[in-house]
Parts: structure tokens; sequence; C-alpha cells
């Protein structure tokens, strides 16, 4: 095909051997969280007195998955392509079971509430795994830097859906809006935002906005303060 | 928990029980069987077996019936998921109901081509939390009521009773609107009516850009002759998503039926670096090379085929055929017959047909490396083994065990088979051409258009006496005169289509009978083998089931 990128032989002998790690690391941090996440169910913080380090814990290892997964998607190309790219119509009611379901605990230990504003029945096209990665990203992040409260608000507006995971912590600082900015405007290879250690996940999120495409429009994804309880925002808007 | 709103987002009405389930889990990896365990638990689950291997995983379902199977997709040494779970569907291990969920490590290929024979139901990637788990598991439970009758209807390859069940769902049922297009539109594909099809896939194409739905119209674009067109609609799919890997397939054969070899070959070779662990994919490519002379490539392709057929019940006795030939092309003849011996040894059970197929390459091997007299003396053999049956090889066979015969100097046996393959396609004008050249080839050119006309109308007249018995009236002389006539022409489709439609009639007008039922199915099926997609095999399996007492009460239950 004349569209098709130079393969170079040991490209795939590479592949196989990064695949095949991952899947061991993909496998240690799984049994990591999972243990963890028991421990916690099993424990509260009066009869544990290490209880809010293990929730920390918890926390750090979710950011690993979370950072292990979206490499993984970036060296398969997300955003392009390349990307097994994998559209179906989902039931939101499904998807938030999901992102409610993997924070939970988390969630718990924190003492933190999650609010929701979806309709479940509600049916939309899109790829469930990697729009549950970035919402489930993005709660542990408002987890991280709210107040006591996480709002996940689901609805379509303009024939668009628009995802927001809201917090009513002190809102993302000016230096971070302003990264948020760069990583979801289209940039040639430049990659000076990930300089920034969130640029990572927002990056990915970023990619994830654009795959959805639905006549000739692209999806987005952009930070702000305000919302609801006058914390961060983060927005995804798919078409 | 603390959440605001903890039931609005919960499962419909109909919750699963999920506790009463027999499950399977296969990993090799100890502490993911124990986390998944852990989650099964949860869930409620008591009966929980665990496999490491595939190996291990095969023991196990032979034994027993599993309610849900999770099942790692890279499994160590020996099958790898995708092989166990083949191996478990055509050996009925696992019952329509099971529920076979695919894990991966990553976002995989296979996940998203859904063009594959056997698909799981779902495919999670790691790490599976338990929320993912549950919801997927109801998921997929769901989807499977709502096309148990569908299903069912397939089985007994009834297409238009199941597209009307489909239909009768469409509406009301938004969660599965998008599946039930899908199976209505390779149910119209089926039944021969593509038309049906393309208005289908144009439905969902004003809804969303959907690459199955795009390839859909493709195919048909194909089946209709427009390869040119169609080879635009699958290379702009593959533009889309480079992953689609079923386009490049069709794109292959686009370009294989415009003629162009070197191109088809160009595109399954790039398909078999995306995704090299298919065995059809690789034989295509290894058929396709050797015929282009491409020795080198055939070898590869068909090597790699036989590496991965080792653990798969999928693999066949053709890339062993193939890399005889490509080894007999680089005068390794001792290579090529232990091949054969190989597949002999590996083939005897499922494929009757071996030993002719085995002796026709060790034939081809010896005229290609130069050896006549061995060649002539496999002539011989065979000749000898077209004796002993009056069972014939498919058509395929048949037109290059002529050719070979030919080629070393045997004239009868060739010409039988030459006039048995006329008269089982006596309305094949494109066969009969290709017959004509073989013919040519040999020298025989006047003497084969007799042969080609008088078997022609050998078959027409057996065929035609027979529906002049049933349009006069005369219906049990006309099914007796049909069972007659498929002995003598037992692959002949229109043939075979009348002798079904004549036991239809006798059936419809001097009631049910299970003998004769069961004759026409066996006739239907027979006629679906040789040639899939047909719309008189659609109609005509709807009126068989039509006739079946015990068919109308499982239409009426669950429409």
């Amino acid at each position: 095909m004349d569209d098709a990128l130079p393969d170079p032989p040991e490209s795939h002998d590479l592949f196989l051997f990064l695949a095949s790690t991952a899947h061991d690391m993909k496998n240690s941090i799984s049994v990591l969280s999972g243990t963890l996440e028991r421990l916690l169910v099993d424990a509260s913080p009066q009869t544990e007195s290490a209880y809010p380090q293990m929730a920390h814990m918890l926390y750090q290892t979710k950011r690993l998955n979370d950072n292990l997964m979206q490499l993984l998607a970036l060296y398969k190309q997300v955003g392009k392509p390349e990307y097994p790219f994998d559209l179906q119509p989902v039931p939101l009611g499904q998807l938030v079971d999901q992102v409610v379901a993997m924070g939970r605990v988390l969630l718990q230990s924190r003492g933190i509430r999650l609010e929701l504003d979806v309709d479940p029945d509600l049916i939309w096209h899109l790829d469930e795994d990697l729009v549950v990665g970035v919402l489930s990203h993005a709660i542990n992040n408002a987890i991280h830097y709210t107040g006591d409260t996480v709002r996940l608000a689901i609805r379509e507006l303009d024939g668009w859906l628009e995802l927001r995971v809201e917090d009513n912590g002190p809102g993302y600082p000016p230096a971070l809006l302003q990264a948020g900015a760069v990583a979801t405007r289209e940039m040639a290879g430049g990659v000076n935002f990930l300089t920034n250690s969130a640029g990572l996940g927002l990056y990915f999120s970023g990619k994830v906005a654009e795959m959805h495409r639905h006549r000739g429009r692209g999806g987005s994804l952009h930070l702000e303060n305000g919302g609801a309880y006058g914390g961060g925002c983060f927005v995804l808007r798919l078409p | 928990m603390n959440l605001a709103n903890p039931t609005a987002v919960a499962m419909a009405a109909d919750q699963v029980d999920w506790a009463d389930k027999n499950y399977l889990v296969v990993d090799d990896f100890v502490g993911i069987r124990q986390l998944l365990r852990e989650s099964l638990r949860s869930l409620g689950a008591k009966n929980i077996d665990q496999a490491s291997s595939g190996g291990e995983a095969m023991g196990l379902l032979s034994r027993i019936r599993y309610d849900v199977v999770l099942c790692d997709y890279n499994i160590g040494e020996g099958k790898n998921g995708q092989q166990v779970l083949e191996e478990a569907r055509v050996r009925n291990l696992v019952n329509p109901s099971t529920v076979w969920l695919m894990v991966s490590a990553e976002k995989s290929v296979e996940s998203v081509m859904g063009a594959a024979e056997h698909q799981p139901d779902a495919y999670l990637i790691k790490p599976i939390t338990e929320g993912v788990l549950l919801t997927r598991l109801n998921r997929v439970w769901h989807k499977k009521q709502v096309f148990r009758a569908i299903d069912q209807a397939c089985a007994e390859k009834d297409y238009l009773r199941a597209a009307r069940l489909c239909d009768a769902r469409i509406e009301h049922d938004k969660i599965h609107a998008l599946d039930l297009l899908r199976m209505k539109a390779k149910l119209m594909e089926k039944s021969g009516q593509p038309a049906k099809a393309r208005e289908v896939y144009e439905q969902v194409l004003e809804q969303r850009e959907y690459q199955w739905a795009r390839a859909g119209l493709a195919k048909i674009r194909m089946a209709n002759g427009e390869f040119e067109q169609a080879r635009q609609m699958f290379q702009s799919v593959i533009a889309e998503n480079r992953y689609y890997i079923d386009a490049y397939d069709q794109l292959a054969a686009s370009y294989q039926n415009m003629g162009k070899l070197d191109e088809a070959c160009a595109i399954l070779e790039r398909a078999a670096k995306l995704s090299p662990n298919s065995v059809p994919r690789q034989r295509s490519l290894g058929n396709i090379a050797l015929k282009l002379g491409n020795i080198a490539m055939a070898e590869k392709a068909f090597r790699k085929c036989i590496a991965i057929g080792e653990y798969s019940i999928m693999k066949t006795p053709d890339a062993y055929l193939g890399l005889a030939r490509v080894c007999g092309q680089k005068n390794d003849t001792k290579e090529a017959l232990q091949l054969l011996l190989t597949a002999q040894r590996e083939f005897a059970h499922e494929h009757p047909d071996i030993q002719l197929r085995t002796k026709i390459t060790e034939g081809l091997v010896y005229h290609e490396s130069g050896d006549y007299r061995r060649a002539r003396k496999a002539g011989d053999d065979l000749e000898e083994m077209l004796k002993l049956t009056p069972d014939r090889p498919d058509t395929n066979t048949c037109l290059e065990l002529a050719t070979l015969l030919f080629a070393v100097g045997v004239k009868d046996a060739p010409v039988e088979l030459l006039c048995y393959v006329i008269r089982n396609n006596h309305d094949n004008p494109l066969l009969l051409d290709e017959v004509q050249g073989i013919f040519d080839k040999a020298r025989m050119g006047d003497e084969g258009l007799a042969l080609i006309r008088s078997s022609k109308k050998e078959a027409a007249d057996l065929m035609n006496q027979g529906v002049l018995l049933w349009k006069t009236g005369k219906l049990a002389q006309a099914v007796e005169w049909m069972r007659n006539a498929r002995k003598a022409v037992p692959n002949n489709q229109r043939i075979l289509f009348n002798a079904a439609q004549i036991m239809v009639s006798h059936l419809q007008q001097h009631g049910y009978d299970d003998a004769m039922y069961a004759e026409a199915c066996e006739v239907l099926h027979h006629v679906d083998r040789l040639l899939p997609g047909q719309q008189r095999f659609a109609q005509l399996m709807e009126q068989l089931a039509a006739l079946q007492p015990a068919a109308d009460a499982s239409v009426s239950a669950v429409a």
C-alpha cells in the first residue's frame, strides 16, 4: 500500500517483547491494587492505624496503572488510524457503573463523595475502554485535589456528549489550565507540555477525544475552573 | 457507599443471579487467577475452576459445562486463548448460552476486526476490576437473551425467520438495535438478498460511520462484479482504521478478481504482518505467492501456517500440500514427500480425500521437478485410486487432478473426471470454459467440445424429466426420479434445488412426513455447502421450516 508506514524488521520483535513485558507489569499492578482494595474494604480508620497510608498507596498504584495504560495506548498510536479504535453504542448507565466501581474503594477510603448527574438510558457511540480510562483517571486526579466531593455529570448538548468531572477544591492553577489548552491543541510532535506532571494524562485524554469523529467533527478536551462547586472542571466533549 | 444516587446507574430491573453459575478462569499467572477468583466470589460465585494453560483448560472444558469462561489470550506455550475458544466451540464443549470473555493486556487487533469465525462474547483489558467485570457479564447475558431465538433460527439455517425476529426487535430495543441491524444485514447476505443487506448498511451509515457497514457495502459491490468500486471502498476503510484486518482480505480478493495477483499478494502480506496468527490468511498468502512463483514468500507463509496450526483445531492440509510443492520447485523432493506423509497421518480422520490429494501433490512435485517417470507412476496410481470408488473429490481437486493426469500422459481417467465436473455444473458457463481450456491444453479441443455438449445434455435431461413429472402432478414419481438423478449427479445445484422443491411440494400436498423432511433438509444443507448464500436456499429452508409441526409453535413463542 502506498500510504504504508515503513516497517523496520526489528520493530515486530521489539513490539512482542514490549507487549509481553507490559502484560507482566499489568499483572503485577492488578495484583497490587486488587490486594490493597481488599485490605481497605476489610479495614476502617478506627481499627487500622495505617489506613490513611494504605489509601495513599492505592491512589499511587492507580496513578501508576493509569500512566502505564496511557503509555501503552500512546505506543499503539492512539489518535491515529494505527490504533485499534473500537466504536460501539454504549448506554451511559453502563459506562458510569464501570467508572464508579473503579473509583469506589479509593473514594471511600479518602472519605470523598461522588455525585452523579447522568441519564443512564442515553446511548452514545464511543470507544468504551478508552472513555472509561479517561474518566476514571480524571476522577482519580480530582480525588487528590478536591475538598470532599467529586461530581460526574454527563449530558447531551447541541448534538455533543459533554462529560464533566468537577470538584470542590481550589481549582486548577493557571499553569495547568494552560497546559490543558496546549495538550489539546493540535501540534505536530511538540511534547514540551510533558514537562508538567499532568501532561501525560491530558495528552492521552486529548487524543482519545480527537479519535471520536462524526460528520467532520472531532471530540475535544478542556480544563476550566467553575462548574457546580467552583472548583476544577475536566470537560470532555464527544461528537 | 458515599454515592449520592447509587441506584440511578444500576442495571435494569432484570438482574442476573451470578452466584449459581459455573466459572472457569484461565490464566498462566497464579496471582491473576486468585484476583479473578476473589472478584467472582464477591459476585457470590461459589463454583470456580482454574486452569493455567490451554491444555489444562481443554481438559476441564471437556468434562464440565461452564456458564462463564474468563480466558486470557496469552497463556504461555501451547494453545492461545483464541485457539482454546475455537476448539471448545467446534467440539461443542460450551453451550450457546456460555459467556466467554477474552482477557488481554491491551486493546488487541483481533477485538476490532469483528470478522473472525469464532468471536468471544467480549474482550476485557487488564486490569480487570469488579465493576467492569459485572457490567460486561450483565451486558453479554442480556444480549444472549435477546439473540437466543435468532441464533437458534440461524443454527437451523432458517435465515428468513431469523431476519423477521431481528425486525421485530429493532424498533423498541435501542440498546441492541445496532447489533440487530448488523445481524440482519448478515442474514440478508446469507439468504442471497444483497439489495436488502445494502439497505441495512446504508441505514447504519446514516447514523454513524461504522467500518463494518462500509465494508459490508463494499462486499456487496464485489459480489456484484464491481471490483474497482469495491477496491476503492475497502481502501478507504483501511485508511480510516488500519487494523480493520477483514478489509485487507477483501481488498486482496478484489485485486484477485481483477486479475491483479501481485497487488493481492502485497495486501495479504501486509495483513499477515499486522495479524500474523490467522491460519486462513497465511494459507491464502502461500497459495497466491505459489501461483506468482514467489517461492520464498510461499514457503514462509506455508511454514507459518503450519506452525500456528499446530495447536489449532482450524488447521487444514492445504499448507502441507502447498509447502510440498514449494519444496518440489526447490528440487527438495525428499522434504516434499516427508510433508505429504505427515499430512496423511495428521488428517486421515477429518479429510477422507487426503490420500488422493497427497498423491496429486506428489505427481505435481515430480512433474515440476522434472522427474517425469515418477510423475507418470503417480498418475497411474491415481487412475487406480479413482477406479476403487465412484466418489469424486470437489470440483477444484477434480480439475487439478485432470490437468495433472493429462500432463503425465493418462487419457481416459481425466476425460471421465471432466465429464463428471460438467454433469455436476451444467449451467455454469465460467467452469465450462475452464474445462474446455484443459481439453485444449491436452490437444483434445474438438473432442472436448463434443464431450462437454453431451455431458451438459445428460444433466439437463435428467433434471427436465423430473420437473416434467412434478409439473404433471406425478409427485411421488418425481421425488423418486430426482432421488436417482442425485445418485448419478450428486453435486449439481440445480438438480439439488429442484429435488428439494419437489419434496417440499410433496410434503405440502400429501402431509408431513419425518423421513422426507429429513431428506429435503439434507439435500439443502448439501447444496449450501457447495455454494453458500443462495436466495433459493433461504426460501426453501423457510418453506420447509413452516411445514414442520413443531417449528410453528417455537416461532410464535418467541415472536
